[in-house]
């Protein structure tokens, strides 16, 4: 018998005494009924910025809450705090109503979707607490010609293709070179975003330094996701598909940690915050978004040349293309490999920076872009790192501009989908139109704008 | 070969009988063509894989098709069975235009192709994977799979033609084995009994003997002759010249994409544009080394 | 630290709703992935499909609720349709891409303000599954134990559940036995049913721990039954000439296609099926809650599902039972455990001066971080799952 069966043999018993030990307990043990449950309710007040056209959430504070259980009988009330937050503990895991007392919203804030009364479920509480979110406040969008509110749409568009492309060309190069369609790219992308900002905002440090420790280590990031996990799965010959899920495991983990650490709630850089907005033409844009945007694009063009002419830009394609003639013709397969992660990592982390300068930083900004991406990079041609940036890019753009409507239908009577040629993709939905091209595209011409077909046998 | 001439059976002397009028160049026409190529072409980005402009499989008759790596002759095979398609071109199988018809149709019609890398489904059981291959099942509807009285009849029927099979094969005793414990050879007889199961007209082995050790490569060319006795053509991929030699009626010779020539195996042996090819692919190794 | 506590929740979420409706899920994902090999990550939106059927019953079209069977099974169809036409005759990881993609579009659109109308936005829909909490033969506000000698034990009840204990038990046995049985036959029989005997006596002590309400208590009644009668079938149909195909499929489509079989009807067929079995966990579980929330529809819970099957063990139909159970289990168990770790902690746990716990809503993230873990450590070392079969796992390698 090998070592590998004894310990499985151990392991084996040490199960079954486990069960047994939990039957007999359970023999004896009383039922037990409490826990330490709780509601949080969140107020928010939703901001439209008449520049930008996006919305910010601020907390209010001072609004007092209820909470009744299903007779009526109140079980426990709470006031916001300056997070907005208020936390009210409750007796046992049941249906409870929480109502929030609207005469102690600030002057001029009024509740928006889903009434101040609002239901919880016994069973909604996966956890101990139970999370009520209430958003405040009217949008006002300020009146602007459609022509200049469009091309705004598109320089912001553009913008965010370009961080898209940046986010999608490491995906795409990795799935080019190891077949593997990396579920925790996302992750890539916070991870960035978030040692950015704990050095910037937490530890105070300049974004000079910041920023680029943030992308280096988003490089050692990659790296060491591919030294430890993917590189000893390719040696044991763990099958793609498998390896596929994997990396939806290592998605949960991380984004999980990343929540623990960052929080739930969304934060802003310390840098380069609160600047106003510079007109240029019809547009208007701020210092930081036209440097972000501007780095963007030579990043960009750069990994472009650089695959193009470079020696390994070559060798990198060259495994895109074929493994197997690549490793033949002399070269390193592994170390492109490690290379591509590392880059990948650098990109991704770059993107995400430049995301949460945009959006802020919260757990979920890169797993947020995940569908994004691999929409691009199916636009483009999966497998091809110059179809992942124009696919990404495109995408990015088409996102942006989608939430403006062209004013052309007569009548604005006309059922949902319909109507958002005319009004705009509301904006709660606007990556759908973007998923929906995907699958056309996949329809139409499945190996993408720049990809190839597979071959057989 | 003279030794040959007694040893040949019955099916071997009637196609033989057939082919020797036929003129020794490429695309030439067969008194009796159960497939037909006609200007089959399919390029990936800048090479050209396959550029045939005419072939012509006779039927009954047990046909190579050799040639150096990369000529084109495993991208020829997924393109006669659908699973490629072609930039331009016609073909036919019995008569019936193949165009724009799904791959499993072709199997459906008798035309069946093993690949050049085994592809044994390794997590099923031999049995099971030599099941699989009888076409027409009535259990392979799904609403028929939770009635079996609809289907076990035939199953019954199924099982006893693939154990025939396998004790044929000599891998009867694998029977209850997943494919997957079984050797390389192994792996390639099964996918070539499975294929069998189809009650194919046409069988397309791509690199059959590959890895194969020499005493069950004996036996191989055997089974290989056996099918042709029975009635089936025989259209294989194979790189061993004596092999080709010993069992072929018809050898095709492709390089870079196109047919270069078409012969009897004595009449292949002796082409100087066959050498040539070769020569020209391995850098001035000889032919008999090499092959 | 209050161990009962923590064996409580870990035995309620044993044979709980929420291993319930991942059971039928994961029946449908088992379908796709296990047997078929197709890497559906949209499973959540099938089960959008079921909720959001009966739901809008009363709500949209103010039919009665039980028509929402029917129009579940029709959505799931369309929905699959939609997922595979595109995508089943390209690459898996296609199909993976397209599906979350999908699943996603559903929640957001029936999140949506904008389809308020018909999908009720971010509340969701409440209160329409009137006609079936109404007709329940269970108290909805009294609890009901599993615990054949309870006092508030509801015969019907207990008779049912002690039948799907049984066939849970015959199942999760004939899995020990497999495993323990050195050489696969011998003294088959007497481990067999001592495994069967051990694991009744569990249930039944498990029982005792554990006590649902009246409306849980029903839904747990008709959803283990519907769990088992699909696993039966599917068992049924896995055996049959069909499963043959659809195994053939997952371990190398072009050969099955090569031997004449419409790989890509067959995959289309795996996957719808595998979808309007889950389109069933959506219907049991928006009934067992009475309403409908398009949160519990997110690509989480897919990657939950998934979870919980390969922990029981892909291509199996004990495996998509039991392992929903066991994952449950598990998460409760580790939720449990560090909730009374941080109680009895003060509500503060630091390791090495790591503020890991500070406050209750933390443990969510450790469960969840639990969850990937799982995840990745089960595909690399048990893809066969936790009672996996040693040769078949010796086959992974190639
Ligand atoms: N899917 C593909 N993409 C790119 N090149 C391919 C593809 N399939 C085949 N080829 C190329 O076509 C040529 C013929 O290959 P193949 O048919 O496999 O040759 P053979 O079977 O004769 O060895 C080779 O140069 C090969 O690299
Ligand atoms: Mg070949």
């Amino acid at each position: 018998m090998n070592p590998g069966d004894q310990l499985k043999k151990r392991l084996q018993h040490l199960v079954a005494l486990l069960l047994v030990g939990l039957a007999v307990f359970g023999m004896f043990a009383e039922p037990a009924h409490a826990e330490d449950l709780a509601v949080k309710v969140r107020v928010q007040n939703q901001v439209q910025d008449a520049g930008t056209g996006k919305t910010k959430k601020e907390p209010v504070a001072g609004v007092k809450v209820v909470v009744a259980d299903t007779s009526g009988a109140q079980v426990g009330e709470g006031v916001t705090d300056d997070k907005g937050v208020a936390l009210i503990p409750l007796p046992a895991k049941a249906d409870y109503t929480v109502t929030l007392d609207e005469s102690t919203l600030p002057e001029g804030f009024a509740l928006q979707e889903g009434g101040a009364e609002r239901q919880v479920k016994g069973d909604a509480f996966v956890t101990s607490t139970v999370t009520v979110n209430y958003f405040t406040g009217a949008a006002n969008r300020a009146t602007v010609g459609w022509w200049s509110q469009f091309a705004q749409r598109l320089a912001d568009g553009a913008r965010f293709g370009l961080i898209l492309a940046m986010c999608a060309v490491g995906l795409s190069l990795i799935f080019g070179t190891t077949g593997l369609t990396n579920f925790a790219h996302g992750e890539m992308v916070t991870f960035g975003a978030m040692i950015a900002y704990i050095l910037n905002t937490d530890r105070a440090i300049t974004p000079w330094l910041a920023f680029p420790v943030a992308i280096i280590a988003g490089g050692a990031f990659g790296l060491a996701q591919n030294e430890f996990i993917y590189s000893p799965l390719r040696k044991r010959k763990i099958g793609l598909v498998s390896q596929m899920v994997v990396t939806v495991g290592v998605a949960i983990v991380l984004k999980n940690i990343f929540l623990r650490i960052l929080g739930g709630r969304t934060k802003v850089f310390a840098a380069f915050n609160n600047q106003d907005c510079k007109r240029v033409g019809p547009i208007c844009v701020t210092p930081r978004d036209a440097t972000t945007a501007l780095i963007s694009l030579v990043i960009l063009v750069g990994v472009a040349l650089a695959l193009q002419k470079t020696r390994l830009g070559k060798a990198t394609r060259a495994v895109s293309d074929n493994p197997d003639l690549a490793s033949s013709t002399g070269i390193d397969s592994q170390k492109i490999i490690r290379l591509v992660w590392i880059l990948g990592g650098m990109l991704a982390a770059t993107g995400g920076i430049f995301r949460g300068l945009d959006e802020g930083v919260g757990p979920f900004i890169g797993s947020d872009l995940l569908f994004l991406m691999f929409a691009g990079i199916t636009l483009g041609g999966l497998g091809s790192a110059y179809g992942a940036l124009v696919g990404s890019f495109v995408i990015g753009l088409f996102v942006e501009v989608s939430t403006l409507g062209i004013p052309i239908m007569p009548g604005k009577n006309w059922p949902a989908p319909l109507d958002w040629l005319h009004n705009g993709v509301p904006s709660e939905l606007k990556n759908v139109p973007a998923y929906v091209g995907m699958i056309i595209v996949l329809l139409v011409r499945p190996q993408g704008i720049l990809g190839r077909r597979e071959r057989v046998g | 070969m003279a030794t040959d001439e007694q040893t040949l059976s019955e099916t071997a002397r009637i196609a033989r009988a057939a082919l020797a009028n036929v003129a020794p160049e490429p695309g030439v026409a067969k008194p009796d063509p159960i497939m037909t190529a006609e200007g089959v072409r399919r390029s990936f980005g800048g090479i050209t894989a396959v550029d045939v402009e005419r072939v012509e499989i006779q039927r009954g008759s047990i046909t190579a098709l050799i040639g150096p790596n990369g000529a084109g002759k495993t991208t020829f095979f997924n393109l006669m069975t659908a699973f490629d398609t072609p930039d331009t071109g016609k073909w036919w199988f019995d008569g019936k235009d193949l165009e724009g018809v799904q791959a499993h149709k072709t199997a459906d019609m008798g035309m069946v192709r093993t690949f050049q890398l085994t592809k044994s489904l390794t997590k099923m059981s031999v049995i099971e994977n030599m099941k699989l291959g009888a076409t027409g099942q009535k259990g392979e509807k799904w609403w028929n799979g939770l009635l079996p009285f609809t289907w076990l009849a035939q199953e019954r029927e199924i099982e006893a033609r693939a154990d025939a099979l396998l004790a044929r094969f000599k891998l009867d005793h694998m029977r209850n084995e997943y494919a997957g414990t079984l050797s390389g050879g192994q792996r390639k007889l099964l996918e070539m009994s499975r294929a069998l199961m189809t009650n194919p007209k046409l069988v397309m082995l791509d690199e059959p003997m590959a890895g194969v050790n020499p005493a069950l490569k004996q036996s191989l060319n055997q089974h290989i002759k056996g099918l042709r006795d029975e009635g089936m053509t025989v259209l294989f991929v194979e790189h061993d010249m004596d092999m080709v030699h010993d069992i072929s009626d018809w050898v095709i010779v492709m390089a870079e994409g196109m047919i270069i020539a078409e012969g009897t195996p004595d009449q292949i042996s002796s082409n100087p544009a066959v050498i040539d090819a070769y020569l020209g692919a391995h850098q001035g190794k000889s032919l008999l080394e090499d092959l | 630290m209050n161990w009962s506590n923590i064996l409580t929740a870990t035995l309620s979420a044993f044979f709980g709703v929420n291993a319930m409706y991942f059971a039928l899920s994961a029946i449908g994902l088992n379908v796709q992935f296990g047997y078929a090999g197709l890497l559906n990550f949209g499973q959540a939106g099938f089960m959008a499909c079921g909720a959001y059927a009966v739901g809008m019953t009363a709500h949209y079209y103010g039919i009665s609720f039980w028509w929402g069977v029917p129009i579940a099974v029709v959505y799931a169809v369309i929905f699959g349709l939609i997922m595979g036409v595109p995508t089943l005759r390209l690459r898996a990881d296609y199909l993976a891409i397209v599906t979350i993609a999908l699943a996603e579009c559903v929640r957001l659109i029936v999140r949506s303000v904008t389809f308020k109308k018909y999908f009720g936005g971010s509340d969701g829909i409440n209160q329409f599954a009137n006609s079936f909490v109404s007709k329940t033969p269970f108290n909805p506000s009294s609890k009901y134990s599993l615990y054949p000698f309870a006092d508030s034990v509801n015969a019907v009840g207990s008779v049912l559940l002690l039948v799907s204990f049984a066939v849970c038990s015959v199942l999760l046995g004939h899995m020990l036995a497999q495993k323990w049985a050195k050489e696969e036959r011998q003294g088959f029989q007497t481990k067999w049913i001592i495994s069967a005997v051990a694991v009744m006596a569990f249930l039944m002590i498990a029982s005792k721990q554990t006590e649902y309400d009246g409306l849980s208590f029903k839904s747990l009644v008709v959803g283990w039954i519907l769990a088992a009668v699909i696993g039966g079938f599917i068992y049924m149909l896995m055996r049959s000439p069909w499963g043959r195909v659809i195994k053939g499929i997952r371990e190398d489509e072009d050969a099955v296609r090569s031997l004449g079989k419409n790989v890509y009807s067959y995959k289309m067929q795996a996957l719808i099926l595998g979808g309007v079995i889950a389109t069933f966990s959506g219907i049991m579980f928006s009934v067992s809650r009475g309403s409908v929330q398009p949160d519990n529809y997110s690509r989480d819970v897919t990657f939950y599902v998934l979870t919980a099957l390969v922990l029981g063990g892909l291509a199996k139909v004990s495996g998509s039972i039991v392992g929903p159970m066991l994952f449950w289990a598990i998460l409760s168990f580790v939720d449990a455990f560090l909730n009374e770790l941080a109680k009895s902690w003060g509500g503060h746990v630091d390791i090495f001066g790591i503020p890991l716990i500070t406050e209750s809503s933390h443990i969510g993230v450790y469960v969840q971080v639990v969850i990937g873990l799982m995840l990745v450590f089960l595909m690399v070392f048990r893809p066969q799952g936790l009672f996996g079969n040693k040769k078949e796992m010796a086959l992974d390698g190639h």
